[in-house]
């Protein structure tokens, strides 16, 4: 489902929202805190605070089904994945740099937005004991960079 | 609700973008980025809808919606529960958010993408701060309510229009800290605005105008809601919108054009707040500054409600002006006169008056003055009264509505700019003298 170029671009300094609705249709949403592919490129890990996220874990063991969000904010540029088969798994500490990684990556890119480093790195203050993955498989992908082509859907790509 | 939403109001200005998350009537998840929400009460926001995307089928399909915002000044998110009530297309609210969004359009790199379709106005169910660490916010620029009370006693204390005016304008620098301003009147039967005072520019632009409609201080006239932007857009500035204003009604002779209005061509913050009151617009407020989002839902509400004092003041001291008793005829003997002569040109068709062939006013400004200096020429009259010059058939007064008062202090404040030795000064209630310090030749055209 995601191509290259996709692939690529969700693991940059992006923001990242993860979304999972509930049975009466309410949807709840959490930031991540990066991400990484994992089956050979097939599946997507997003890093999550259970502390922030108690309703979407609910919801994504309920349903499983989960809209993602990938946004470069000096570009707009703009991606949602969805995926059928969520599941939550528990963090492993070698993960640790891609977390640090995406955070550096993302103050680089907001500081000359004019955001305070202060605010991000509060905004993206974690503990280890407090994460876990939540990994799914993309079945559909839509650019939402804002424009004419918004809400378009991306084809499959090798 | 344990939070109010007028205390998180910093989350809706874009700086972080939103997230927005809606369900298909199959429970599938939706998420998008919003460019703005605006604050319409503390149970109510408004989202902006540009496109019709999956986000709005939902909408439309009864999807209840999540936002995530997060404040720029603490780190602290807040998921709010919404429903949605109705779109509106037009008014007040949409011309709010319409300008709002040319800014942070303009600011994002996407002018002419994204653009206002409609206002979706949502009720709040509810609002959690989601757990983690937040900072404690910067302190304000200072404390408005403090601006607002000390400003209150100062209008309170004016005895008439002009030193009301003057008093705001101080008040606006003193107490709220604002470094550019224009305080502009309405013209109710031309459709204008003209403008009465300044602050922060190289040349005050007394007595220059801007359509009603044009640009952010022709809107909020027209809507009578302050209009606010954070960020530079062509798409708002003045220059532009009035040029397209004018070729738009054909009236362009009919504006002000000889004084060009005062104004930051590179303003990046924009304020304009109507001044109503007795259910009639009096004026506009405006201020502006060169920084990004200098002016805010704080300093929104602060000058809004000075305004609203500011127009109870002016409708007093113009009505108290206007039906002011006529004085007991007393002609002071005026100074003699020296020096060259001053040659006043009147041309009749819009009143314009030209001293030494130097444009100084038109319209009933000008047709004031020259009933004025006509009667000081003829018989050496220097006391005047707004009751005589509202019968005076010569002047043509459209009504109450009018402003009179206000066009008298127009015309003082011109002369005083001008120097060129004829001055008006108030003398009691609705009474002013004029003082004609050189010798007139007055030329009709």
């Amino acid at each position: 489902m995601l191509d290259s170029d996709n692939a690529a671009f969700i693991q940059t300094g992006v923001s990242i929202s993860l979304a999972a609705s509930g049975g009466d249709r309410l949807p709840s949403m959490s930031r991540g805190l990066g991400c990484k592919l994992v089956d050979g490129g097939r599946q997507v890990a997003v890093f999550i605070k259970p502390s922030q996220s108690a309703e979407l874990l609910d919801n994504i063991r309920r349903s499983s089904r989960v809209a993602n969000v990938f946004s470069l904010p000096s570009s707009n540029r703009t991606l949602q994945l969805k995926g059928l088969d969520a599941r939550i798994q528990p963090f492993e500490v070698a993960d640790l740099p891609i977390i640090k990684a995406h955070i550096a990556d993302f103050v680089a890119e907001v500081l000359p937005l004019g955001l305070p480093e202060e605010v991000v790195r509060t905004l993206f203050a974690y503990t280890v004991d407090d994460l876990v993955m939540v990994v799914y498989t993309p079945v559909a992908a839509f650019s939402q960079t804002p424009g004419p082509k918004a809400g378009e859907a991306l084809d499959a790509k090798p | 609700m344990s939070i109010r939403l007028e205390t998180i109001r910093e989350c809706f200005e874009g700086i972080i973008p939103g997230h927005i998350a809606t369900s298909d009537t199959e429970g599938t998840p939706n998420l998008a980025y919003l460019s703005q929400v605006q604050f319409v009460d503390n149970t109510h926001v408004a989202l902006s809808y540009q496109f019709f995307n999956r986000t709005r089928q939902n909408i439309l399909a009864d999807s209840p919606v999540r936002l995530l915002l997060t404040s720029h000044l603490t780190a602290a998110q807040y998921r709010l529960t919404l429903k949605y009530l109705r779109t509106e297309t037009a008014g007040p609210l949409f011309e709010q958010m319409r300008a709002k969004l040319a800014g942070i359009a303009s600011h994002t790199g996407m002018a002419g993408v994204f653009q206002l379709l409609g206002s979706d106005i949502y009720r709040i169910l509810a609002i959690e701060q989601v757990a983690g660490p937040t900072i404690a916010p910067p302190p304000p620029p200072l404390n408005y309510l403090t601006a607002l009370r000390r400003a209150t006693n100062r209008l309170a204390g004016c005895t008439n229009l002009e030193g009301l005016l003057e008093t705001a304008v101080d008040c606006l620098v003193d107490e709220f800290g604002i470094e550019q301003l224009m305080l502009l009147m309405h013209d109710e039967g031309r459709g204008r605005l003209y403008t009465l005072a300044s602050h922060g520019y190289p040349v005050s632009g007394i007595g220059s105008e801007i359509p009603v409609g044009a640009g952010v201080i022709g809107i909020c006239a027209r809507e009578r809601c302050p209009i606010r932007i954070g960020f530079m857009t062509s798409e708002y500035a003045y220059g532009r919108s009035v040029r397209a204003s004018i070729a738009a009604d054909g009236h362009g002779d009919a504006l002000e054009s000889a004084i060009p209005l005062p104004g930051l061509p590179e303003a990046a913050s924009q304020m304009a707040v109507p001044i109503t009151a007795a259910g009639r617009l009096l004026g506009v407020l405006y201020v502006e500054s060169l920084a990004d989002l200098h002016f805010g839902y704080d300093e929104e509400d602060a000058l809004v409600a000075f305004a609203a004092l500011l127009g109870l003041a002016m409708l007093h001291h113009q009505q108290a002006d206007d039906f002011a008793d006529e004085p007991a005829a007393s002609e002071e003997d005026s100074p003699p006169t020296g020096g060259p002569p001053l040659a006043v040109r009147h041309f009749a068709a819009n009143d314009s008056i030209f001293l030494d062939d130097d444009y100084l006013i038109k319209g009933v400004a000008g047709a004031i003055l020259w009933v004025l200096l006509s009667d000081f020429a003829e018989r050496r009259r220097t006391s005047f009264t707004n009751k005589g010059l509202r019968v005076d058939p010569r002047i043509r007064l459209p009504g109450v509505s009018d402003n009179l008062e206000a066009r008298l202090v127009l015309l003082q404040r011109r002369l005083e700019e001008r120097d060129t030795g004829i001055r008006l000064s108030k003398t009691g209630r609705g009474r002013f003298s004029l003082a004609v310090n050189r010798p007139l030749t007055l030329l009709e055209s």
